[in-house]
């Protein structure tokens, strides 16, 4: 399939509405970025996303755009509640991936000499990579309470404050969770698996706050420069791939039934009115909660091995939850259409929400500026924090980018990489790194990624989300 | 596992991994696939006693059949934390497969895990006869 693209202007690309497509495609993107995108399949998915019944306005994609699987990574797609559909696909099967940023009052030229001993003992704190089992075993009553009750679970056995919860999208418990709707496999799978990182993508990073584009909404955001901050990036772990994965399955088997066709198996989704679309949805929410829990504990440990480490006090490490966002979700959001309010089932695949200044679900704290919009970039270069801005509203359902995107495949970036000792390299530019996985460091080269700098630049550019701070890592670890 | 039975290829994906299988019949092709994700998952030798486990289930078609083929192989990895030594496939039809699996448990000493799959997908699956032999292209999300 050949795909024609049209640039609009210089941060906006339309996919014009041919075949099955029952809204045009409308890709956010560069001058830089662009020439990348038309090489892989990622267009296509943009296109097969907007055959599906239901869709409102756009299949759209953000400048990290890369080819995912069903739809591309980056996508966003709105759906009617009466005539749309629910796709797990257009959620993943890391439920709820997302990333937590945790200020200090620490500067970080204090802590650069003692950043392998740190990095060090937070590798041994944090279960890394698969087949490490975490510290904590749930039985399936309390793998229940996690799903239901997500980042709170945590808080209540003493990992984490109250003001962890206000500082978390969803308070870190999303609603209409229903811990019967997910099957016991997924349980199985998800019993010892709470308090890991996973490997792939995901990581601890240790960070200097390097610039502040915008003093008045970093000070609200208590960020500045040369301040040490930790990001955590993770998600549901083996808990919602396996919903998923269930989920897929149900609606691939039944999706012709309401005479749905698909132009790709993996897009299997049920109408939003079905009782199918119900039950994954309430399953979705436990996996959502799950990661929430998920992130709010490896929080709670990094804490704990900072003030261990550096022999420091709680009120002097100052360590504080910025926000903890999700970027694999789907949710039902109110958005205006058409001069119209509309509740519509919004899909971020690997996208971020981005609300306003004034929204109701921005904490009360940023509520003058807009909710913080985390961005990582690649272990090799720097992270963002943005504040979510009005033209998300109006052109993305308050959506805007999620991360760097890859640009490299896996095998791509070993093979680019033969001969090299990524780790060392990192270090010489003052990156501390440690790892488990053989060839993940290889994999997750900064080379295999786009710069994510050009990405934030495209959202800031597009007005749907506003550059405030950009981070450097100092350490890092992986699975 | 016959070492010669391992043979695959890797597809080029740009956030995932995956695989193609090729096999003169369709029980080996199955059985190829699981050796592959297996191979792609764990290094190490895989031995250590036997833990044999008996699998039938269902599907729509072949393609569907191997999706979840492969998932029930990477459940008993990521939940029971079983790594396929052999595996014995008594019957295979569109809808339907039986098989018995001989297994070994994970030990982190012996086995090093190499790549976290996510899951199974079912993006751009094909399994298919070409030339008069099987062929598989199997996407996992890694």
């Amino acid at each position: 399939m050949d795909i024609k693209i049209k640039k609009i202007d210089e941060w906006r690309y339309l996919i014009p509405k041919t075949g099955a497509m029952r809204v045009p495609g409308l890709v956010f993107s560069s001058p830089d970025l662009a020439p990348n995108i038309k090489d892989d399949q990622s267009l296509i998915q943009v296109a097969n996303v907007a055959t599906l019944p239901g869709i409102i306005r756009y299949s759209l994609a953000m400048p990290d755009i890369h080819w995912g699987y069903g739809f591309p990574i980056g996508g966003v797609a709105a759906f009617d509640m009466d005539e749309g559909v629910i796709s797990p696909g257009g959620v993943g099967y890391d439920i709820n991936c997302g990333v937590r940023l945790v200020t200090t009052a620490l500067m970080a030229r204090e802590i650069r000499p003692r950043i392998k001993g740190l990095i060090s003992e937070l590798f041994k704190a944090v279960p890394t990579g698969v087949g490490s089992r975490g510290r904590i075993r749930l039985s399936r009553k309390e793998a229940s309470e996690v799903a239901l009750k997500g980042a709170l679970w945590a808080v209540k056995k003493g990992m984490g404050t109250p003001e962890d919860l206000e500082r978390t999208e969803d308070r870190g418990a999303m609603r209409g969770a229903d811990p019967e709707a997910v099957s016991e496999r997924a349980y199985k799978r998800g019993h010892d698996e709470l308090g890991t990182l996973g490997s792939g993508n995901h990581f601890l990073e240790v960070q200097e706050v390097r610039e502040i584009y915008d003093r008045r909404v970093a000070q609200v955001f208590n960020l500045f420069e040369g301040q040490l901050t930790v990001l955590i990036h993770t998600g549901s772990r083996g808990f919602g791939h396996q919903i998923c994965d269930d989920f897929l399955k149900e609606m691939g088997t039944r999706v012709s039934q309401w005479g749905i066709e698909l132009p790709d198996r993996q897009l299997a989704c049920a109408p939003l009115k079905s009782e199918l679309a119900g039950r994954y949805l309430s399953a979705m929410a436990c996996a959502a909660n799950y990661a929430w829990a998920n992130r709010q504990i490896l929080m709670h440990w990094t804490r704990e091995v900072f003030e261990r480490v550096l022999q420091i006090s709680p009120a002097d490490l100052g360590m504080e939850l910025l926000y903890d966002v999700c970027h694999n979700i789907a949710k039902i959001e109110t958005h205006l259409v058409d001069g119209r309010q509309m509740k519509l089932c919004v899909h971020r695949k690997g996208a971020t929400r981005s609300l306003p200044a004034g929204h109701p679900s921005v904490p009360e704290r940023y509520g003058t500026v807009g909710q913080p919009v985390l961005i990582p970039g690649d272990m090799g270069t720097c992270s963002y924090v943005l504040a979510g801005a009005q033209g998300a509203m109006e052109e993305t359902f308050g959506s805007t980018c999620h991360g760097a995107g890859r640009l490299l495949s896996r095998k791509k970036a070993i093979e680019a990489t033969k001969g090299r000792a990524i780790h060392r390299e990192l270090e010489d530019r003052g990156i501390f790194v440690q790892s488990r996985g053989k060839t993940t460091l290889r994999e997750e080269v900064s080379e295999a990624y786009k710069d994510v700098s050009l990405v934030v630049e495209a959202v800031h550019m597009a007005g749907l989300a506003t550059k405030v701070a950009k981070m450097r890592p100092l350490g890092v670890i992986k699975g | 596992m016959n070492p010669s039975e391992l043979t695959y290829q890797i597809i080029d994906h740009a956030a995932d991994m995956g695989i193609i299988v090729q096999a003169a019949d369709i029980k080996d092709l199955f059985m190829r696939a699981a050796y592959a994700m297996t191979d792609i998952m764990v290094e190490g030798d895989i031995k250590g006693k036997p833990v044999r486990r008996e699998l039938t289930f269902e599907g729509e078609d072949l393609p569907d059949l191997m999706v979840r083929w492969l998932g029930e192989v990477l459940y008993l990895f990521e939940a029971e934390k079983l790594i396929v030594r052999d595996i014995e496939i008594t019957s295979i039809s569109e809808i339907g497969l039986e098989s018995v699996l001989n297994l070994a448990r994970f030990r982190g000493g012996r086995h090093q895990i190499a790549r976290e799959i996510k899951a199974v997908t079912y993006h751009q699956i094909s399994v298919e006869r070409k030339d008069g032999e099987w062929e598989a292209r199997i996407i996992f999300d890694i």
